[in-house]
């Protein structure tokens, strides 16, 4: 019941105060954004690979008002989705790629100096 | 003295040029004709100026109140959603006709700081359709629309949208076998309010962050994450948002068949 509790707060978005977030460490963001293939679906500023267009391109992600047209972005939002695309979203095609916490958390770090 | 002759002859020939457009009717006002990117540039950026100039000594009172913001709600609900939509919900029909289409407060909010969001009810804005809200409500009131703006990008659309009543749609016309054109369906975004909510090249607007950019839009294989891009899906996902993925923050905006395949043609060209 409390799990459900947790989830049913974390699907309505914003739920009363949270932990802080360690800060992420946005240079190690950007390796991890490779290294866990986000650029073969999604074109990121200055992250090298092949740009992919299967979802938006993530340009100025840091100012856009929803994530996936469905969660508000903050930074906490944006590594919820980064973990578990389809808690939120169940038919998108965005794979969970297992990014843990901290990994999420760098690549938030990064994606939110794209302005 | 041959240098200020040479200025003097300039500045008549191009005072005159002004006038023979106003005079002979030139200039093209329909809402229809969309503002140069010069223009539109001048237009906003003298308006966040005098906005920002005219809020700065405003003293903000505190706003981090659920019972200010949700007075502010109602004031919203009321006031502003017919011609602002709200996260999933479409503006009225009128306000889609408008030039310049009136913002998604969910990005001003973000962009904007609270007084200067005071100021803008309050005194509205010149040219833009933009009321005043002074001799209509109390300054309290209009803080706690402030307020509940504040609130609105965190806003998760489903939770705004299981908030309010199912939206009437409007049917569209009989369906006709008109072939797509895309250039019909650059005017057709101007007219559905798209740019209020994403960066369209072509389309002169603000450049708003709500929705992804749909620049290179042509290429993308998936729209929403959820549906395969392809003319005719893009032409229904354009029509009906809410059916094809329920609870998203784009609203169904009563858009014709027509419409939809000329916007479709139109997108298809930006790759």
């Amino acid at each position: 019941m409390t799990r459900f509790l947790v989830l049913s707060c974390l699907a309505l978005g914003a739920c009363g105060p949270e932990p802080p977030l360690r800060e992420g460490d946005a240079e190690r963001g950007r390796l991890l954004l490779r290294q866990y293939g986000c650029v073969s679906c999604h074109r990121i500023h200055g992250v090298a690979g092949k740009p992919g267009d299967v979802g938006p391109p993530l340009d100025g992600i840091a100012r856009r008002v929803y994530l996936a047209g469905v969660l508000p972005n903050t930074p906490e939002n944006m590594a919820r989705w980064i973990r578990n695309p389809q808690e939120y979203e169940p038919r998108t095609v965005m794979p969970d790629m297992q990014v843990g916490e901290d990994q999420a958390r760098d690549m938030v770090a990064y994606l939110y100096t794209l302005k | 003295m041959k240098t200020l002759i040479t200025l003097a002859a300039l500045t008549a020939t191009a005072v005159a040029a002004g006038l023979v457009t106003v005079y002979a009717g030139l200039y093209d006002i329909s809402a229809t004709d969309q503002h140069l990117a010069p223009t539109y540039w001048i237009l906003d950026m003298g308006m966040r100026k005098s906005v920002k100039r005219r809020a700065a000594g405003i003293t903000v009172p505190p706003l981090r109140d659920a019972q200010v913001a949700s007075r502010g709600e109602a004031h919203f609900r009321e006031h502003c959603v017919q011609c602002h939509g709200a996260p999933g919900v479409s503006p009225a029909p009128f306000a889609l006709g408008m030039t310049p289409v009136p913002a998604n407060l969910a990005y001003t909010a973000r962009e904007w700081k609270p007084a200067e969001l005071f100021w803008v009810i309050k005194y509205g804005i010149k040219m833009t359709g933009m009321p005043a809200w002074e001799f209509r409500l109390a300054d309290d009131e209009i803080w706690a629309i402030a307020a509940f703006l504040e609130e609105l990008p965190r806003i998760p659309p489903r939770r705004y949208l299981a908030m309010t009543a199912p939206e009437h749609r409007p049917e569209g016309p009989v369906p006709d076998q008109t072939p797509p054109d895309a250039e019909r369906g650059r005017t057709a975004i101007g007219q559905y309010a798209c740019a209020t909510c994403h960066r369209i090249p072509g389309i002169v607007g603000p450049n708003a962050e709500v929705g992804p950019p749909l620049e290179g839009i042509a290429g993308r294989s998936m729209l929403a994450g959820v549906l395969p891009n392809s003319p005719r899906n893009m032409a229904r996902w354009i029509r009906e948002p809410q059916t094809v993925n329920p609870g998203n923050g784009m609203p169904d905006l009563g858009v014709t068949e027509r419409d939809a395949r000329d916007i479709a043609a139109y997108l298809a060209t930006l790759k």
